[in-house]
């Protein structure tokens, strides 16, 4: 195309040679420089980067080990889940897929420090890791801090499968069905009985009967304010 | 003109697999020897249908997937969007969520800009500058890493403010790496930048005049390399920034001619000094308080047509949000700095050589997730 | 001698030359497949440090033995010719490359002055001439290869090692005056151990000639700020870009066997080849140590160039071999002519001179080291360090260390 050559004065050209060296000089200076320092590089199947305390052990560079809000592996604390379907659906690539059952009433403190109503079961909680995006989002609304990030950020599986993290044994999941059926039928149960004593109630009985009414009437609660 | 040769174009592949191409974009170059008569750039290779997405996931579930637009910059890339949905459904940020959102998006700005410069150095034959700005850059992903937890794909700003409070050393911490970092980017200054070698590889190379930044759409740095000073932080202000002081930088013609790569290469320097100076203010100002506003898990907008826009290192980036009052956007359109930066290479390529190509590849920053979303 | 032992013993002329031509092939090849594997370990390694990474350190002792391993992968790999290429010259030009690189080991000296395999009396005419051969192989590797970037590379191989080699000639120029011959060993005697009776710092021009020989190598030999024939961000890899395994090997071999070429020619004929000063001279073996030593520094100062400068363009290479480089061989060679015939029977003046020379090089030497001294306080500036660990904020009072702010970050953290 136009390639017409430039013609630069003599300063220019002069200019121009005395800074390509001075330049030169001060790059070669600055990379001579750099040679007196450690390398950063955090090496690291040699090194613990689990936390910063543990990296800075064996690894003298500047770098730090993993933080404590680390977001790495998804784990569930089954113990604190109420199976209340949140995380799932905050799930924006729907990794998280939770089936769950009525069970008994229990209440403790989440890891919030806020009391938290178990009123259900999980019969299932999978996480597919192969889906996850580590974006955090279903850790964040969990009113129990049941699921969180774990630091762990290397968890290869053997197969495909072993990316689907299971945290409800079948077992568990048939006990939990099996007493929901219970409870169903306890329901059932008490809501015929109920039913009975309002019956009586309203026929007004004897009260030999209705002493026995209230007594079953504690597990039909439950289902009722869930 | 007497006797000549017959000679033809030769056409040229370069990509989708090529070292400079950062990412995967590819050009048909037609040359003559080494002098490019033609170049047409061909996008789409590193298309993910983002903002199809966007019209199936909730309000709050898009933000993780704004990091993936441009993942050189994500917390810049969150914020565009997270501001958007604020102001269809009217949220007010709490201040000290602001003032994180400027911190962390003015520390990705650099990072940004870093690997803008290093790849732009190694493009051009200089390795040193690159790696060493890379190490430059891991100290700023340490530090994000500490507000959020993560280390790239950030999601950490969220509709009504950020996700996560920083740990309470954050402030120590970042000012400690300025001091670091300013001494540390001097001196890769007067490694690479005022390198006479390179310095001729980047003057009057690719000049863009400033008519044809506006005309082409040229935005954030190199529009600003071309002589204009229009900042979105500045002439539109968002967050806390009427209450910062910087400047915004433009193009001088330093080496030569306003608009050339080099001018657009410094522009980017002096917008790591500026964010510098930025978040210098915010750690001085940053107040206590909440970091996340009230907002309820499904989010219903109102129902009608919203832009929102930013200032990312790659320049202005729009998101057009249609919403129909349901809990997920009906139409999403993101608008970013890339996709026009590549449509000016074919009017500044014809004459220059194949080297000059890569140069002006590298001083537009065109990364190629962004280009294609 | 050892062609005068194999006379003596009743062996033909012709056949003991032949024999003795052959062991001498052997071992420089044999010297350069250790050498290019080994320098390639250093180069890395000394890239690595210059820019805070650790570079190859798992095979064998801190990566001793990367070269090995390298050499048994590329060799392991598959040959691949690619359609369309022009097979014969295809695998032609690799060989090509590395006799061309090899031929030049003949009048390479090795420490003592006569230490030298044949010692031409047109030694150094003959070395320009031979590291010319690289320039048809590199031709014969892009057109063979049916490869655009790969033809391009070769182009700018041809344009640029042609016009370098008039600057590289013209800079060992004021050497040869200053000896009066163009044989390796002459221009080895002609200096002694000390600095001041080094070539380049026997006058200005002499150090102007070395300084443009030795940019003119750089370029010769294909490496940055000069390496555009395999620009890794342009051309792919230019010329070598179809090759694979171990012609590729074969490539690489030449190239880091022509830093030692570089590195011994800048030793024989400026740094006073491998003479040992007086008092060391009786151990064995010591002019070979020194020799090596001057050797290994110009090839760490050429790695130290590599790491350091971005690239030229095509352009601005050829301008600046024409523009710069060779009016400043003319002004070397003019400059040494006048200065010659000034002081040709004054030997005073060349004494002080020279020792002036040393001086200013030293001079320049603490300015610069005065400049790493400066870098290294900039870039010491400590980040990330335990002075803002939460721990030590505590402990000094700058934040309060409550019970209530734990929880809230255990909080933060679920």
């Amino acid at each position: 195309m136009n390639m017409i050559p430039q013609r630069s004065t003599p300063k220019a050209y002069f200019r121009n040679m005395i800074n390509g060296i001075t330049s030169m000089f001060e790059g070669m200076s600055i990379t001579l420089a750099s040679c007196f320092f450690r390398a950063q590089t955090v090496q690291f199947p040699d090194v613990d980067v689990s936390s910063h305390e543990a990296l800075i052990e064996d690894y003298k560079g500047n770098l730090r080990g993993i933080p404590d809000n680390y977001r790495g592996i998804l784990d569930v604390d089954m113990a604190t889940c109420t199976a209340c379907l949140i995380c799932m659906r905050a799930c924006p690539i729907d990794c998280i897929v939770i089936t769950n059952v009525k069970c008994d009433k229990e209440t403790f403190l989440g890891a919030s420090g806020k009391k938290a109503v178990k009123t259900r079961a999980a019969t299932r909680f999978d996480i597919d890791m192969g889906k996850c995006m580590f974006c955090g989002l279903c850790s964040i609304p969990c009113p129990t801090g049941a699921i969180f990030h774990t630091k762990e950020f290397d968890a290869t599986p053997d197969s495909l499968e072993g990316l689907i993290h299971r945290y409800v044994t079948p077992e568990e999941a048939e006990a939990a069905e099996k007493r929901a059926a219970e409870i169903a039928e306890e329901d059932k149960i008490a809501k015929a009985a109920k039913a009975a004593a309002k019956e009586k109630e309203e026929a007004e009985k004897a009260a030999k009967e209705s002493a026995e009414a209230p007594k079953e009437a504690d597990e039909p609660k439950t289902s009722e304010e869930s | 003109m007497g006797k000549q040769l017959r000679t033809e174009l030769m056409t040229i592949n370069m990509g989708p697999q090529h070292p400079s191409t950062h990412g995967v974009i590819r050009f048909i170059i037609k040359t003559d020897g080494e002098i490019v008569h033609e170049c047409e750039p061909d996008v789409g290779y590193l298309h993910r249908s983002i903002e199809k997405i966007g019209e199936q996931m909730t309000w709050q579930g898009f933000v993780p997937f704004t990091d993936r637009v441009d993942y050189l910059a994500a917390m810049n890339a969150n914020w565009a969007f997270c501001l958007g949905v604020e102001q269809m459904i009217g949220t007010e940020v709490p201040r000290r969520a602001e003032f994180l959102r400027v911190m962390v998006g003015e520390l990705n700005r650099i990072s940004s800009h870093l690997i803008a410069i290093g790849a732009t150095a190694m493009d051009l034959g200089g390795f040193t500058p690159f790696i060493q700005l890379l190490r430059e850059r891991e100290y700023i992903n340490d530090l994000l890493e500490l507000a959020c937890g993560a280390r790239l794909t950030y999601n950490y700003m969220c509709i009504g403010g950020v996700h996560y409070d920083v740990p309470q050393n954050w402030n120590e911490k970042v000012a400690e790496f300025l001091t670091h970092f300013e001494l540390a980017m001097e001196q890769m200054n007067r490694l690479i930048s005022y390198n006479r070698i390179f310095i001729n590889r980047m003057a009057k190379v690719g000049t863009v005049t400033r008519e044809d930044a506006i005309g082409y759409n040229l935005v954030g740095p190199n529009l600003r390399g071309s002589g204009v000073q229009f900042d979105l932080r500045r002439n539109h202000p968002y967050s806390v920034y009427p209450e910062l002081e910087f400047d915004v930088p433009y193009g001088q013609g330093r080496e030569g001619e306003v608009g050339d790569s080099y001018d657009r290469y410094y522009v980017r320097l002096e917008e790591i000094r500026e964010s510098i100076k930025i978040i210098r203010q915010c750690i001085k100002m940053i107040p206590e308080g909440d970091v996340k506003a009230k907002v309820k898990n499904s989010i219903k907008p109102p129902v009608g047509v919203f832009h929102s826009k930013t200032e990312t290192p790659r320049g202005e980036t729009g998101y057009l949000i249609e919403s129909d009052g349901k809990t997920s956007a009906y139409r999403i359109k993101i608008r970013t700095g890339s996709f026009t930066a590549m449509s000016i290479i074919p009017k500044i390529a014809p004459g220059m050589f194949i080297a000059d190509l890569i140069a002006v590849i590298g001083s537009l920053d065109v990364v190629a997730p962004e280009l294609d979303r | 001698m050892i062609i005068e032992t194999m006379t003596s013993l009743g062996v033909p002329e012709l056949l003991a030359k032949f024999v003795f031509a052959l062991l001498v092939a052997f071992l420089s090849i044999n010297f350069i497949a250790v050498y290019a594997g080994v320098i390639s370990v250093v180069e890395r390694r000394v890239a690595a440090k210059m820019q805070s990474r650790v570079g190859p350190n798992r095979v064998g002792p801190q990566g001793s033995l990367q070269w090995l391993a390298d050499g048994i992968k590329l060799i392991l790999k598959e040959d691949l010719i690619p359609d369309g290429a022009d097979r014969f010259l295809f695998k032609l030009a690799p060989f090509l490359m590395a006799a061309g690189v090899t031929a030049t080991f003949a009048v390479l000296p090795w420490g003592p002055s006569n230490a030298i395999a044949a010692d031409l009396n047109v030694g150094v005419l003959y070395l320009i001439s031979v590291t010319a051969l690289v320039v048809i192989a590199t031709l014969m590797a892009a057109w063979a290869s049916n490869n655009k970037w790969s033809l391009l590379g070769g182009m700018r191989a041809a344009a640029m090692i042609v016009s370098y080699e008039i600057p590289v000639a013209m800079g060992l120029l004021p050497a040869i005056m200053i000896a009066g011959s163009l044989q390796m060993s002459t221009l080895a005697d002609a200096q002694g151990w000390a600095p001041w009776d080094w070539i380049v710092f026997n006058n200005p021009f002499a150090m102007l000639g070395f300084l443009l020989f030795l940019t003119g190598s750089v370029a010769e030999s294909n490496r940055t700020p000069f390496d555009l024939t395999e620009a890794e961000s342009e051309l792919v890899a230019g010329y070598a870009t179809e090759y694979s395994g171990f012609r590729f090997a074969v490539f690489t071999l030449a190239e880091f066997a022509n830093t030692w070429v570089v590195g011994a020619v800048s030793a024989a004929i400026f740094f006073g080849a491998g003479h040992v000063p007086p008092m060391l001279a009786a151990l064995p073996g010591a002019a070979v140590v020194v020799f090596v030593a001057k050797t290994f520094f110009v090839v760490l100062i050429l790695m130290w160039f590599r790491w350091t400068l971005p690239r030229f363009r095509i352009d601005q290479m050829m301008d600046f071999s024409w523009k710069y480089m060779l009016p400043l061989a003319l002004v070397a060679f003019f400059g040494q002519a006048i200065y010659f015939l000034g002081t040709w029977d004054q030997p005073g003046i060349q004494i002080v001179v020279s020792h002036v020379m040393v001086l200013a090089f030293l001079g320049v030497f603490f300015l610069f080291i005065n400049r790493v001294a400066i870098n290294v306080k900039h870039q010491g500036v400590v980040v990330n360090s335990p002075q803002t660990e939460i721990a030590y904020l505590e402990k000094i009072g700058k934040i309060k260390p409550a019970v209530v702010e734990d929880a809230a970050e255990s909080e933060e953290e679920k």
